[in-house]
């Protein structure tokens, strides 16, 4: 046989069982990788939202936000995600907001690369939790009324922005103490 | 007895990352926690055994010409696996890894391994020398990451070794922990292994 069509053929023959195998274990794998991203989500929706037992995902004006319901179907308050630009990139946050008080909720990093043991820390409950029952009205400045991990002024600070940021737009379509 | 020195060659004499140094890119970067450091080893001890595997049985009929694309198309196949499984069925993990499993792709060891040894042999030998070089590297940076976690968090596998008043060396789980923990275990390992000049 030519040698050059023996390449070829060993080449695509190796090529298409590749493909074969790969196809095979996405087929296997994605409905579970599906599920695990859809709990990860549900599980930051409800620790943001107290009370809520389930959530409901709806689209609003091209923002999607999660609707907390406790197990009667009332609802408890809704949560959105927020970006900010940290220290050493995208930090991916949570958002839990109540409307009809114009109060948050609560605060989840759900994805950041800070450094660890710096600007890491802004995952720690002692950084996020003094976001709980923040009024829509302050500033959200690191330093002023929010306080800043001493050597990661930048994090805290891009998690602050991002919080007010992010607020302000939802602020817009769920105007403090209306329904939602 | 041969079966042996394969197997034990990756471990000791030749390990990648004492002595060959290759394949230190993720094994710089993944090392913060000694969990990461045995997922790791698992995942690339995987991808090496399977495709130093096939790539022995194929070695007659893979033609000398084209034998590193198809290395490679073998290679990412099973990185790509181990990819998809991870995320699927260990998240947390495949969170803290991020792209490294992906770059088991280009994973120097791999391809030194399927080049230098695999296709020259029987898959037998070829298991035993892929296991011995996976479980070499494995054990490699286990060990710092180990020392890396233990001096950067005060943990080790999660769990609170150091007391209260320890203060991390936060350094270590930062880059340039990395390189100094690797730089004085290579070190060490040519001390322990010194042969005294005639």
């Amino acid at each position: 046989m030519n040698q050059y069509a023996k390449m070829i053929i060993v080449l695509m023959i190796i090529s298409i069982a590749s493909g074969a195998v790969l196809a095979l274990s996405y087929e296997v794998t994605n409905p579970k990788i599906q599920e695990q991203a859809r709990q990860k989500l549900e599980e930051s929706v409800l620790k943001v939202i107290p009370g809520a037992a389930k959530m409901e995902v709806v689209q609003k004006e091209d923002m999607t936000i999660y609707l907390g319901l406790d197990e009667q179907g009332n609802k408890k308050g809704i949560a959105f995600k927020a970006v900010g630009s940290g220290f050493n990139g995208a930090i991916e946050l949570m958002v839990g907001y109540n409307p009809s008080e114009g109060k948050l909720t609560g605060v989840e990093i759900l994805s950041m690369s800070e450094t660890p043991g710096l600007g890491a820390k802004i995952k720690e409950e002692a950084f996020t939790n003094q976001f709980n029952g923040k009024s829509v009205e302050d500033k959200f400045i690191a330093k002023e009324d929010v306080q800043a991990i001493s050597g990661a002024t930048i994090s805290s600070t891009a998690v602050a922005k991002a919080v007010k940021t992010s607020l302000d737009n939802v602020m817009k379509i769920y105007p403090v103490g209306g329904d939602f | 007895m041969q079966l042996f020195k394969d197997f034990i060659n990756g471990i000791w004499n030749e390990n990648p990352i004492f002595r060959m140094v290759i394949g230190i890119c993720s094994a710089l970067a993944v090392t913060t926690a000694a969990n990461n450091g045995i997922a790791m080893g698992m995942a690339l001890t995987f991808v090496l055994t399977c495709s130093s595997i096939l790539i022995s049985l194929l070695r007659n009929i893979i033609p000398a010409k084209v034998r590193i694309p198809c290395y490679i198309i073998v290679v990412a196949t099973f990185t790509t696996v181990v990819d998809l499984f991870m995320k699927a069925y260990f998240p947390s993990l495949y969170e803290v890894m991020g792209i490294f499993i992906p770059l088991i792709v280009v994973n120097c060891i791999v391809l030194a391994r399927a080049e230098a040894f695999a296709s020259k042999v029987g898959p037998v030998r070829a298991t035993a020398d892929a296991l011995g070089m996976g479980l070499g590297y494995t054990w490699a940076i286990t060990l710092i990451s180990m020392i890396r976690e233990l001096m950067g968090a005060g943990t080790l596998f999660g769990y609170h070794i150091m007391g209260e008043g320890f203060t991390p060396w936060t350094i270590m789980i930062m880059p340039p922990g990395a390189f100094i923990v690797m730089g004085i275990l290579v070190g060490l390992m040519n001390m322990i292994t010194r042969k005294p000049v005639e």
